[in-house]
């Protein structure tokens, strides 16, 4: 992609600060329209904060984040439902309601479209994120850890928002559900043409479905293709994704890879 | 860009007819979608067999794609679809929709009998649980003191410092205020007839046998019985109970006992704070109501009162303190899994706390009563 394509999101400068404790120093950051870019770091490396920065949900110390040229904290509560949607590490699906009046209750509450409507649209949410419709009347605690997460996709998904935030989408599955979670990231990307905003430590996601890869390390940020950042000359990009088990992880994307395309 | 941003804020949808073609132009987002549906609802007879133009759309979502397809089943020829359209309409078209299933309803008369068969069921197992684990704990606690070595004394005295000494403000007010409250009805009600003056005694032997000893065990069981299903809630949800278990450490010995006999110790001593509380607050709201002197009002407690209505009160505190201690420990054993699943618990066990408490007053005043107390 060209220098000239406008981002859609970008930050500039961000500082976060806990007490003392500076987690990030002067970040920039542009995403891309279209794009899948992934966020990496260590354990407290300050991902999840990153991602609640960029959504809006925190006020960094010092920078600000614009969407659309929009300073995210002066854009409304209608038009960021319509912009942004996240996907949250537990799924953060409201346990008193099923899932079908999870992914219609904010179509309810920002249109004015009939019952009937509503229930057909969650149905498509459903289908499009790989859920069968009898999971639609189950309830939250019903539905496996892959469930939930494809669930809280679909929620997410409710607005049809222009950039998605994925928080640990794959954590705490286990590989082939991983992998399925994956394979739907990739799928809601080229179909929808959603930008998508990862963080996650999983190396196989990073190599899989993340066109560019952000790694956190020492406050900042390094931005860039995942091949070209396996060059860095970085010991904790080096040794993060050259270990054990970032290798594990490039040969399955690579496989992966090979038969998505029937080599 | 800032076109595009524009057409976001203020979607709109324009919708012109040529005869039997329609034309959409601008965006058909979830916003505008009722709009185009109304402005079609309102042509009915030229619906069949026309075709609609979408060579000006400049934005289409999933639930916009999806009410085109819709169109598209029944006939309706959808033309100069954009490029960048096409790959979503495929995609939503293609998808099969199902009609969500309906949960089967159940009539309000048999949802409220299983309600009552659901609630009797339960509270059968309760009174089950509770006796099983009153016998439990008895055990766990017998057997400590037969081996006082094995006393966990550094728990105990923390657990008495947390219920006995962290309560003391809030029991010592609201001691003085019910007895405020007792002396301001009983000037009222006894004035009629003259005798105002027993208004010391109600307020001295009510203090005494009933208001201090259930004051103290209500706060407690909402301060303390709470807190005890909070922390072991806690503790069971992050798996640390099966973590004592799996090291060979009883979590009835090391949880529940200390907090039990701490409570058993505290409790009447929160007690008797309370009732010397009461005592003075009845004392000086008399005196001021009723226009006596310090050492007349002090004669007359000491004439209304002896030690078995002291004692009547105190007895009842280890025994109420046994049964707070008793259901907050079991309700946070009870705990599963989740986060909600403490807070449900916790509300529980204060609940049945309380009524627990209200209920064993009742009988032993009963029981007083019979024997004369």
């Amino acid at each position: 992609m060209s220098a000239s394509v406008q981002p859609i999101l970008s930050a500039r400068g961000i500082v976060n600060r806990f007490g003392q404790h500076a987690v990030h120093d002067g970040i920039d950051l542009d995403v891309r329209p279209g794009e899948v870019l992934g966020i990496a770091g260590g354990s407290g490396s300050g991902k999840s904060v990153l991602l609640k920065t960029l959504s809006g949900l925190h006020r960094p110390n010092r920078g600000d984040v614009k969407i659309n040229g929009t300073p995210v904290e002066r854009i409304d509560e209608t038009e960021r439902a319509a912009l942004i949607g996240v996907l949250f590490q537990q799924g953060a699906l409201f346990s008193s309601l099923s899932v079908a009046q999870n992914i219609m209750l904010p179509i309810r509450h920002h249109t004015r479209l009939p019952v009937e409507q509503q229930e057909r649209i969650a149905v498509m949410k459903l289908e499009l994120t790989g859920l069968p419709v009898e999971s639609g009347i189950q309830f939250p605690f019903q539905l496996s850890g892959g469930m939930v997460k494809r669930a809280a996709f679909a929620r997410a998904l409710a607005l049809d928002p222009r950039i998605l935030f994925l928080d640990e989408p794959t954590a705490d599955l286990d590989p082939l559900t991983a992998g399925g979670i994956d394979e739907l990231i990739g799928q809601l990307n080229r179909s929808l043409g959603i930008t998508i905003v990862i963080v996650t430590h999983d190396l196989t996601t990073l190599f899989t479905v993340c066109h560019r890869v952000a790694v956190l390390v020492d406050r900042n940020i390094t931005v860039g293709r995942v091949d070209r950042l396996m060059r860095s000359g970085h010991p904790w990009i080096r040794e993060f994704l050259h270990g054990p088990r970032g290798q594990g992880a490039q040969h399955s994307a690579q496989s992966a890879r090979k038969h998505s395309h029937g080599i | 860009m800032s076109s595009a941003l524009a057409e976001r804020r203020s979607p709109a949808i324009d919708i012109r007819a040529d005869g039997q073609n329609l034309a959409l132009s601008g965006a058909l987002d979830i916003r505008t979608l009722p709009d185009v549906e109304r402005a079609l609802a309102q042509r009915p007879n030229q619906r069949k067999s026309q075709s609609i133009d979408l060579a000006n759309l400049s934005a289409l979502d999933t639930p916009g794609a999806l009410f085109l397809c819709g169109l598209r089943k029944q006939g309706v020829e959808l033309t100069g679809v954009r490029g960048e359209h096409k790959a979503l309409l495929e995609l939503i078209c293609s998808l099969e929709l199902k009609t969500l299933p309906k949960l089967p309803r159940v009539p309000r008369w048999r949802e409220v009998i299983i309600a009552i068969g659901r609630g009797g069921e339960e509270a059968l197992k309760d009174t089950i649980d509770i006796v099983t684990f009153i016998g439990r704990t008895a055990s766990a606690t017998l057997q400590e003191l037969i081996r006082p070595r094995s006393l966990k004394l550094a728990s105990i005295s923390r657990q008495v410092a947390e219920t006995g000494i962290n309560a003391l403000p809030i029991i010592g007010l609201m001691a003085v205020m019910i007895s405020v409250v007792i002396a301001y009805q009983g000037v009222a009600q006894l004035r009629p007839y003259g005798a105002e003056d027993l208004t010391i005694n109600l307020v001295a032997v009510s203090v005494l046998r009933e208001m201090g000893v259930l004051i103290t065990a209500i706060m407690v069981a909402g301060r303390s019985g709470s807190a005890f299903t909070a922390e072991i809630g806690v503790m069971k949800a992050r798996d640390e109970i099966d973590a004592l278990k799996v090291m060979g450490m009883d979590p009835m010995p090391m949880l529940v006992v200390p907090r039990l006999i701490g409570l058993v110790i505290t409790l009447p001593l929160l007690t008797f704070f309370a009732d010397v509380m009461g005592l003075l607050g009845g004392s000086i709201t008399t005196q001021w109501l009723l226009h006596v002197s310090p050492m007349q009002s002090l004669d007359r407690v000491h004439e209304a009162v002896d030690t078995s209505d002291l004692l009547v009160g105190l007895i009842k505190a280890p025994v109420f303190a046994f049964f707070i201690a008793i259901i907050g420990c079991m309700h946070g054993l009870r705990v599963r899994g989740s986060a909600e699943s403490v807070g449900r618990e916790t509300t529980r066990a204060v609940v049945k706390a309380i009524f627990l408490v209200i209920v064993l007053d009742a009988l032993f005043s009963i029981l007083f009563e019979e024997v004369g107390l």
